[in-house]
C-alpha cells in the first residue's frame, strides 16, 4: 500500500522544474518507438537510414541523344548523401536574432515545425570525374524531441522556458499548428518465411492452389519487398512479387538458376536432403524440375539474360545495359532483398520451397498471420524514411524525364555545362518537404511502388490533447491496417494468447475498430535499432551447428537462421540445447551476444509449426523484459520465442524444471491506461475496456502550457484532484500533473427516482462549490489575407477606420479593433474589426456560436518572413461549462451516467456524522455489470479519506486469502465505521432513518466531454427544404429530428393518430392547395386575374375552355362567367375548385410524375 | 423519559467549541428536529460576496473562477440581522443597509510568487465585525484566493450581500450537521445489515452511552417514537454555533408564522367570500353565514398559542 499523495513534492517541482532530467523516465520510454525510429533516419551506422536509402536507389543513367542509333553522352546521376537540418527561421527573415524555430511558436502561429532537407546530388559525364552540388529538398516536418529537434535532451527547466510542458514527450509532428503523429502499424514479421493457406491464392490463375509461403524481406534502409511462393496443383512452384504495384509470376527454378550456377541435382538435394523416401516430395520435385525444361535455360547467364529481357521495360533499363545485368538487377531488387549474397538467397529459397511442400503434404501447420508471433511493427520514422526514399527516387526520375524531354524538344543539352544542369534542377520539382507535409496532414500515401504496404490512407492521426490519457495513448497504439477494417470475418480482431505481454488485452475500443486498434502493453518496447548479431555465427559454430553447405534439408533437421539467413543445420535435440545455451550466454553477456536477441526455437512436432531455430536481432521487433530464473537477470523476450517458453506470471506459480522465466509484474501485460483503472481485477472485463475509452474522453487537464497552445477546442477541468485510490503506476507516469477528475462522496442508493437508468444525482451545493466545473477553450483564426492573391497589395487592415461605424462595437472592441480581454461575447457580437480600403468601410467579424464566451487571449500572427503587416490573428474564447443536467460523468469502472438533477443539499440523505453525498447513483447499476472494483475503490477511498492516506489500487495486489474487503474493512473499523462500508443514513426530507443502511464511500469521478450544450437539438419553427418544404436535418442548421419509419410504426401501434398527423403533417410540410373537384387535378388550378366586378378566384385550367373557342361555336357566354389568366387569355368554366390540406411533397411528387407523363387524379370528398 | 416529554422541548449541550456545538434535543417530534436541521443548513442568513466589480485581473485565474473563490470565502456574519436583503432594500443596486463592501488590491512586484489571502480583503469600515473574512490560521492569513507572479495584479471591489444557502452554497453557515436518534436502534427504523456478526461489523455508537441499552427480552414497542436527537453542528466560522441554532429556530418560527398568517388570510377571505366576495379561486357561491370561522382576527392568534 505504498501510494502517496506527493502534493508538496509536485508543487515544488512545478515551481522549480528539474534542471537535469525528467522524473518520469517511463514517459520517455512510452514514446521511444516513435522518436527512436525517427532518429534512426539520420543517425546510425552508414549515416542513418536515409543515406542507406539513397545508396540503394543507385544511379540513374541518362543519354543526351535523340537519335535511336546513337547513344550520345552519358550522364550518371545519383544522390550521394542526404542531410536533415534543424528547424530554422526562413532565410529571408532579417529580423530574428535567434535563427532557431521552436515548436511552441509553430503551434501558436499554426505553421509547420520543419527543417531543411539537403541532398548532395552527384553526377558524372561519360564516366568522367564526379561533380556534385547540394540541392535544397524543401522543408521536411521534424518530429519533436528527435535528434533534429531543438528540444532534444533538454531538461524540464529548459523546456518550460521554451513554453513546452515540463515533460514534453515529443514523438509527433506539428503540421499547420496541428499535432500529428504517424500511427504504428502491424506488418508481417520480416525475413521469416510464413506458410499460408489462403483461398485467394487459388485465384491467381490456372493450376494455382491455396498454398503459399510468403516472406517479407526488409532492406537495410527498412524498405521492404514481399516474395511469395505459390504451389501449383501440378507440383510446380512459382515465385510471385509485385513491383510498382504490378504483379509478376516467375517459375521458382528460373530464379534459382539465375541466382547461382547450379544444376538440377543440387536443387533436388538442397530441397530434399536425405528424405528421399518421401515419394510425395520426390514426385513433385521431379515435376518441378521437368516443367522448367520447357524454357530450355541451363546456365546462370542464360537464365539471367532471359529474365533481363523480360523485365527490361518494367525496370526502365537503358540501352547500354546488357540483359544479364538487368537480370542481376531484378535479383538484387526483388528476390530476398534482405540477403546481399546470392548463395544465401539460393539456400533460403530452397528452404522456402521445402516449407511449402511440407505445408502441402500436411506435415506442418500454416502459420497464423494474425498472431503476434508473426508480426512486427512498422514504425512512424521508418515509414517516413521510406517515403523520403521514394520521393528522392522520383526526383531522380524527374530529372531524367526533364532531360529526355529537353532532348526530344531539341533544346541544347550539355551535361558538362553547370548552367544547363542547374536549369534542369530548377525545372524539376525539388520540394520533397511539401510532399511529406501532405502525407502528415492527410495521412494519404502517394506512391508509385505502394511501399509494399496494404493501404494508401489513414497513416497519420491527430494527437488530440483532450486530456493526458488520450494524448499518451496515441503513442502506444498500433493499428492492424485499414485493409482489415473492411473485412467481414472477425478472425483478425480476436485476442490471441500470443500477444500476451505485447498487446494489451483490455485497451481496445469497442465498435468498428475493436481488435484492430490495439495498444502496446506498457512494458513493451519496439526495437528501433538492429542489435549487433556479429557474434552469433561464431557462437553457433562453437555450439556445434554444422555449416550451411551441409547436406541437410527439411523439417527432420533443425535449420538455424539468423534474421532470415540460414546459418547452419543441426539436429533437433542439439537445437534445443543450442537455443538454451544461446539464451544463457546472451543474458550472461558472453560471446558478444546481444541481450535482446530473440532465440525462437520451434521444436519438432506432429503437424505443428515448421521447426527450426530462428534467431532475430533486427529492427521493429516487439520486445519486453522478463526475469530469467537461472541467472535471476533480465531477459528481453520477443513474441516469436515466447510461444515456446514457460514464463510464470507470479513467483508463486513457478514450477521447478518447467518455468525458465517469471514476469516482473503481472500488470506488465496491461497498457498504460488499463493499468490506471483501480482494482481492475475485480471488474467484469468489458467494463475495464469501457473505462479505457472513457478515460480518453474525460474533460481533464490537457496540459499546463495552455497559454501557448492554439488548439481548436480544449477541454479543461478546473477542479481536478489527485485520486485517493490510485495504482502506483499512476505516479510513475506523472498522471498527477494532469488531473482527470474529482474525488466524490458517492452513495449507492435509490433515493429520488431521478437516479434511474444510469442517471446520477449531484448535490446542488457540491455543484456550487465547483464539483466537475470545467471550461472549454475555443480558438478562432481570423485571416485577412485569405481572399487576397499572392503578390496583391494588402487592402484590409486590422483596426477601426475613420468612417462611421456603430458605437456599440466599442463595448466589445478596444481602440485597436481587437476584442477586450475578458469581455463576454454572445452570438452576433463583434470579435474584431478591420478596415477595408476598397470599400472604405470598417467591417467586423462576428461571434458565431449560440453559447456565450469570454475573450481569453488575442494573438497577432506574423508571416514567415516577418516583414509584412499583420494579417492574421487568433482569438481564444473561454466558454464556462458548469455541470448541467444532461452532462455525462463516469467513475473509473466503465460506469457512466448522466446528471439528472442537482438535488438540494437539505433533501439529500445524510449520515449520522452529517456527511451528505456529492453524487448519488442507483444500486441497479451494479448487479448486471459486476463492477466490484468500484465498490472496492469506494471502500478504499473512504478509508483513505478517513485516515488521510492514499491507497495503491494496482490490480492483482490482493489475493483470495488477503482480500481488499478485509484490508479496507479493518481500516474502516479503525476509524469507527462499519466494516463493510455501510452507514445508516437519514432521509433529508423527513429526518427519518432509512430502512436499510447505505453503501457510501469516496470514488474518483470523471466528467466526460459529452455535454448537453454541444448536443441538444430543439426546434419549433425553422428552416425548411425548399423542394419539399419539410424541415431540414442537422443540429447545426437548426433542423429537426426525423420521425422515421420505426417511430411512425410506434405511433401507429399506439393508435395516436392525432400525434401522428401532427408530426407527419402539421409540424412538417403542411400545405393548403387548390384542387379541381371535377378533374381531380392539383396542378391545373390557377388564380384568375381579378376583373371589374369579380374578385380573383381559383379556376381549373383543365376544366375551363377558352372563350374564343366557345364564341367560335356560337354559344353565348355570360360576362360574369368569363375569367382571365395572367396573359390576358379569357376562359370560361373550371370553377368547381376547392382548397385541401396536403403534405407539400405530394404536390412535388405530382409534378415529378407529370414530368414523366403520368397524371394523378384525386377524388375530392365530400362532393 | 416520559417525564421529560411532558416538560416540552429541552436541550442538553454536551460540548461547545468556537465553531462547534454538540447537543441533545429532547422532547420534540422528529419532524420538528429535522426542520431545525434543514433550516440551519439552508436558511440561516449569512453574508457572502455576491457581486464583484473587477478593475484589473491579470492573474492566471479567469474572472469567473476568481469570483467563485471569492464567493466561497466565509465572512463574519454576526449582526446580519441588521442587514436587509438586497432585493428588499429601497436602494437602487446596493447600499450600506443591504451590503458590505470589501476591496482587494494586490500587485506582485517581487520575483517570487505572491499569495493573496482573504486577509488582504479590505472592508469598508462599518464599525462592526460584520463582513470581515473569517481567519482562523496561526499566520492570520485566511483562505488563499490567488497566486500572483511578477507584474500580475488584482484590483477589485466585492459587494457582500445577505443570502441563504438554499440559493447558493456560499451562504452556508454549517459545514455539516450530525444528526442522530435512537443509537440502539430500538425503534427498528433501520436494519443493521451484517455478514456474519452485527456486533463485530458495526461500531458501537458514541451516543449509546446516553441511552439505556435495550432489554433483549423486552417486547418490541411499536408505539415508540423518536424523542432524543443528538445534533452535532459544525459551522464554517461565519456565525458562532449558538447563533446558528438560535437563528435557525427563529427562521423556522418566522416561516411558520408566515404560514399561519397566510392560513388566516384564507379564512378571512372565505368569510368575505361567504358574503359573495372574490376569492383567489374566483367568485365563491354565496352561502349562508355559517362558513368556517376559527374565530381569531387577522394577525392575532399565535402569540397566545404557546410560542
Amino acid at each position: 500500500m505504498g501510494a502517496k499523495f506527493r502534493t508538496l513534492e509536485r508543487e515544488q517541482r512545478f515551481q522549480n522544474p528539474p534542471t537535469d532530467q525528467s522524473v518520469y523516465p517511463l514517459l520517455r520510454d512510452a514514446v521511444s518507438p516513435h522518436i527512436g525510429s525517427f532518429n534512426a533516419l539520420t543517425d546510425g551506422p552508414d549515416g542513418g537510414l536515409l543515406n542507406l536509402a539513397v545508396k540503394d536507389i543507385g544511379v540513374k543513367t541518362i543519354f543526351d541523344s535523340g537519335d535511336e542509333n546513337r547513344l550520345g553522352n552519358k550522364l550518371k546521376i545519383r544522390v550521394d548523401a542526404v542531410q536533415l537540418a534543424r528547424p530554422a527561421v526562413a532565410p529571408n527573415d532579417k529580423l530574428s536574432v535567434s535563427r532557431r524555430t521552436f515548436p511552441s511558436e509553430c503551434r501558436e502561429r499554426m505553421v509547420t515545425y520543419r527543417g531543411k532537407l539537403m541532398m548532395k546530388v552527384a553526377w558524372t559525364v561519360n564516366d568522367g570525374e564526379e561533380v556534385s552540388e547540394v540541392r535544397d529538398g524543401g522543408l521536411v516536418p521534424i518530429m519533436l524531441q528527435s535528434n533534429r529537434c531543438h528540444l532534444e535532451k533538454m531538461s524540464p527547466k529548459e523546456l518550460v522556458d521554451l513554453r513546452e510542458e515540463s515533460d514534453e514527450l515529443g514523438g509527433y509532428f506539428i503540421v499547420n499548428g496541428i499535432e500529428k503523429l504517424v500511427r504504428m502499424l502491424i506488418v508481417q514479421r520480416r525475413n521469416h518465411p510464413m506458410a499460408l493457406i489462403r483461398p485467394s491464392f487459388g485465384n491467381r490463375g490456372n493450376l494455382y492452389t491455396k498454398f503459399g509461403v510468403q516472406i517479407r524481406c526488409v532492406r537495410p534502409d527498412q524498405t521492404s519487398q514481399t516474395n511469395v511462393l505459390h504451389y501449383l496443383s501440378n507440383g510446380d512452384v512459382t515465385f510471385r512479387f509485385s513491383y510498382r504495384k504490378s504483379e509478376y509470376l516467375v517459375p521458382v527454378v528460373m530464379i534459382l538458376k539465375a541466382l547461382v550456377e547450379t544444376n538440377d541435382r543440387a536443387i533436388f538435394d538442397g530441397i530434399i536432403g536425405s528424405d528421399t523416401s518421401s515419394s510425395f516430395l520426390t514426385d513433385r520435385l521431379e515435376l518441378l524440375l521437368r516443367n522448367y525444361k520447357a524454357y530450355n535455360l541451363n546456365s546462370k547467364n542464360e537464365t539471367l539474360a532471359y529474365l533481363g529481357d523480360k523485365f527490361r521495360v518494367a525496370f526502365g533499363a537503358t540501352i547500354d545495359v546488357s540483359d544479364i545485368d538487368v537480370g542481376k538487377e531484378v535479383l538484387n531488387r526483388i528476390v530476398l532483398v534482405h540477403l546481399p549474397d546470392n548463395a544465401d538467397k539460393f539456400r533460403m529459397l530452397l528452404f522456402m520451397i521445402r516449407k511449402l511442400y511440407t505445408l502441402v503434404a500436411g506435415d506442418c501447420a500454416p502459420d497464423n498471420p494474425d498472431a503476434t508471433q508473426h508480426q512486427e511493427v512498422l514504425l512512424g520514422g521508418f515509414l517516413y524514411g521510406m517515403i523520403i526514399k521514394e520521393k528522392i527516387e522520383e526526383y531522380l526520375q524527374n530529372i531524367k524525364t526533364q532531360i529526355n524531354s529537353d532532348v526530344s524538344r531539341g533544346v541544347t543539352v550539355n551535361f558538362n555545362d553547370r548552367r544547363y544542369m542547374s536549369k534542369v534542377f530548377q525545372k524539376v520539382n525539388e520540394n520533397i518537404g511539401q510532399k511529406l507535409q501532405y502525407f502528415l496532414s492527410t495521412g494519404n500515401l502517394v506512391s508509385q511502388s505502394g511501399l509494399d504496404l496494404q493501404q494508401v490512407s489513414g497513416y497519420t492521426v491527430v494527437a488530440e490533447k483532450i486530456n493526458f490519457h488520450r494524448f499518451i495513448s496515441h503513442f502506444r497504439m498500433v493499428h492492424r491496417g485499414s485493409f482489415f477494417t473492411e473485412m467481414k470475418t472477425t478472425t483478425v480482431r480476436k485476442l490471441l494468447p500470443e500477444s500476451w505481454g505485447f498487446l494489451c488485452p483490455v485497451h481496445t475500443p469497442d465498435g468498428s475498430p475493436c481488435g484492430l486498434l490495439n495498444h502496446l502493453a506498457h512494458k513493451c518496447q519496439i526495437a528501433v535499432k538492429a542489435s549487433d548479431v556479429s557474434g552469433v555465427p561464431a557462437a553457433l559454430a562453437q555450439l556445434g551447428v554444422s555449416p550451411v553447405d551441409t547436406f541437410a534439408a527439411g523439417p527432420k533437421m533443425c535449420c538455424v537462421q539468423l534474421d532470415g539467413k540460414i546459418i547452419g543445420w543441426t539436429t533437433h535435440e542439439q537445437g534445443k540445447l543450442v537455443a538454451d545455451a544461446l539464451r544463457l550466454w546472451k543474458i550472461e553477456g558472453k560471446h558478444n551476444l546481444p541481450r535482446d536477441l530473440e532465440v525462437g526455437y520451434v521444436p519438432p512436432s506432429s503437424k505443428g509449426q515448421y521447426p527450426g531455430l530462428f534467431l532475430f536481432g533486427g529492427h521493429a521487433r516487439m520486445m519486453r523484459p522478463t526475469k530469467y530464473l537461472p541467472l535471476d537477470k533480465e531477459d528481453i523476450l520477443g513474441p516469436f520465442e515466447q510461444v515456446y517458453m514457460n514464463i510464470a506470471v507470479t513467483p508463486a506459480e513457478i514450477v521447478k524444471g518447467v518455468h525458465t522465466h517469471v514476469e516482473y509484474s503481472p500488470t506488465n501485460i496491461l497498457s498504460i491506461l488499463a493499468n490506471l483503472t483501480p482494482f481492475s481485477d475485480f471488474n467484469q472485463s468489458p467494463r475495464n475496456m469501457y473505462q479505457c475509452q472513457m478515460g480518453k474522453q474525460t474533460m481533464g487537464t490537457p496540459g499546463v502550457g495552455l497559454k501557448h497552445r492554439s488548439d481548436n477546442k480544449l477541454y479543461r477541468l478546473q477542479t481536478g484532484q489527485t485520486p485517493i485510490v490510485k495504482a502506483n503506476l499512476y505516479d510513475d507516469y506523472g498522471m498527477d500533473n494532469f488531473p482527470n477528475g474529482t474525488n466524490a462522496v458517492v452513495a449507492v442508493i435509490s433515493y429520488t427516482g431521478y437516479d434511474m437508468d444510469d442517471a446520477m444525482i449531484i448535490n446542488k451545493s457540491a455543484d456550487e462549490r465547483g464539483f466537475g466545473y470545467g471550461t472549454v477553450y475555443k480558438v478562432e483564426k481570423v485571416d485577412l489575407g485569405q481572399s487576397r492573391k499572392r503578390g496583391d497589395p494588402i487592402t484590409q487592415h486590422f483596426g477601426l477606420g475613420d468612417d462611421e461605424w456603430p458605437a456599440e462595437w466599442k463595448e466589445k472592441l478596444d481602440d485597436d479593433g481587437l476584442p477586450l480581454i475578458g469581455v463576454k461575447v454572445e452570438e452576433g457580437d463583434p470579435i474584431c474589426a478591420f478596415y477595408d480600403e476598397t470599400s472604405g468601410r470598417t467591417k467586423v467579424k462576428t461571434y458565431h456560436s449560440s453559447e456565450p464566451a469570454y475573450i481569453e487571449e488575442v494573438k497577432l500572427l506574423g508571416d514567415e518572413a516577418a516583414d509584412q503587416e499583420c494579417q492574421q490573428l487568433t482569438i481564444k474564447f473561454r466558454v464556462s461549462r458548469t455541470p448541467l443536467i444532461g452532462d455525462k460523468f463516469s467513475s473509473r469502472h466503465g460506469q457512466k451516467g448522466v446528471c439528472s438533477r442537482k438535488w438540494p443539499t437539505i433533501d439529500m440523505p445524510f449520515s449520522e456524522s452529517g456527511i451528505q453525498p456529492d453524487v448519488i447513483i442507483n444500486p441497479h447499476a451494479f448487479p448486471s455489470r459486476m463492477t466490484i472494483g468500484m465498490f472496492v475503490e469506494s471502500l478504499a477511498g473512504k478509508a483513505g479519506s478517513l485516515h488521510g492516506l492514499s491507497y495503491d489500487a494496482t490490480p492483482w495486489s490482493f489475493s483470495e486469502s488477503d482480500t481488499p474487503a478485509d484490508f479496507f474493512g479493518e481500516q474502516l473499523r479503525a476509524a469507527g465505521y462499519n466494516y463493510h462500508g455501510n452507514e445508516p443514513m437519514y432521509s433529508g426530507a423527513t429526518g427519518e432513518e432509512l430502512r436499510v443502511d447505505i453503501y457510501i464511500g469516496v470514488v474518483y469521478y470523471q466528467r466526460l466531454r459529452h455535454m448537453v450544450n454541444d448536443k441538444f437539438q430543439v426546434r419549433s419553427t425553422g428552416p425548411v427544404n425548399s423542394l419539399t418544404m419539410q424541415p431540414v436535418k442537422g443540429r447545426k442548421r437548426n433542423g429537426g429530428i426525423r420521425v422515421g419509419e420505426m417511430e411512425r410504426d410506434a405511433l401507429i401501434g399506439h393508435g395516436t393518430s392525432y400525434l401522428l398527423q401532427d408530426r407527419l403533417l402539421n409540424s412538417s410540410d403542411y400545405a393548403q392547395t387548390p384542387i379541381c373537384r371535377s378533374c381531380g387535378s392539383l396542378l391545373n388550378t390557377q388564380k384568375s386575374v381579378p376583373r371589374i366586378g369579380s374578385l380573383a378566384s381559383i379556376r381549373c385550367r383543365g376544366c375551363s375552355e377558352k372563350l374564343e373557342v366557345i364564341t367560335k361555336k356560337g354559344v353565348y357566354v355570360n360576362e360574369a362567367d368569363i375569367w382571365e389568366d395572367g396573359h390576358g387569355v379569357k376562359f370560361v368554366g373550371g370553377d368547381d375548385t376547392t382548397t385541401v390540406a396536403i403534405p407539400f411533397v405530394l404536390k412535388y411528387l405530382n409534378s415529378e410524375l407529370a414530368a414523366m407523363g403520368i397524371k394523378m387524379r384525386y377524388n375530392v370528398e365530400p362532393k | 423519559m416520559d417525564i421529560d416529554a411532558d416538560l416540552g422541548p429541552r436541550v442538553t449541550i454536551r460540548q461547545t467549541e468556537q465553531d462547534h456545538v454538540d447537543f441533545i434535543l429532547r422532547g420534540v417530534d422528529l419532524s420538528v428536529a429535522n426542520s431545525i436541521r434543514r433550516i440551519m443548513l439552508a436558511e440561516v442568513p449569512t453574508l457572502a460576496i455576491d457581486l464583484v466589480e473587477i478593475d484589473t485581473n491579470t492573474s492566471v485565474l479567469a474572472d469567473e473562477l476568481l469570483l467563485h473563490r471569492l464567493g466561497l470565502i466565509p465572512l463574519i456574519s454576526e449582526g446580519i440581522e441588521n442587514l436587509s436583503y438586497s432585493r428588499d432594500c429601497t436602494c437602487d443596486q446596493y447600499c450600506p443597509n443591504c451590503s458590505v463592501k470589501l476591496e482587494l488590491a494586490a500587485r506582485c512586484d517581487s520575483d517570487s510568487t505572491m499569495n493573496v489571502y482573504a486577509s488582504d480583503l479590505a472592508k469598508f469600515h462599518n464599525g462592526l465585525r460584520l463582513g470581515d473574512p473569517v481567519i482562523r490560521d496561526a499566520q492570520q492569513r485566511g483562505p488563499l484566493i490567488c497566486k500572483l507572479r511578477k507584474h500580475q495584479e488584482l484590483r477589485l471591489t466585492c459587494i457582500a450581500k445577505k443570502g441563504i444557502a438554499k440559493e447558493h452554497a456560499k451562504w452556508l453557515p454549517c459545514a455539516a450537521i450530525g444528526f442522530e436518534y435512537d443509537p440502539w436502534n430500538k425503534l427498528k427504523h433501520t436494519d443493521y445489515w451484517y455478514e456474519v456478526d452485527a456486533d463485530a461489523e458495526w461500531p458501537k455508537l458514541a451516543n449509546c452511552e446516553w441511552e439505556e441499552a435495550p432489554d433483549p427480552d423486552a417486547n418490541f414497542d411499536y408505539t415508540a417514537v423518536p424523542s432524543n436527537y443528538y445534533v452535532d453542528l459544525e459551522t464554517v466560522g461565519n456565525l458562532p454555533p449558538n447563533e446558528v441554532v438560535v437563528r435557525g429556530i427563529e427562521t423556522l418560527q418566522l416561516k411558520l408564522a408566515g404560514i399561519a398568517v397566510e392560513l388566516n388570510k384564507d379564512s378571512v377571505e372565505a368569510n368575505d367570500a361567504a358574503a359573495g366576495a372574490l376569492t383567489t379561486y374566483g367568485r365563491s357561491p354565496a352561502r349562508d353565514g355559517d362558513s368556517p370561522n376559527n374565530g381569531y382576527a387577522y394577525g392575532e392568534g399565535f402569540g397566545s398559542s404557546g410560542w
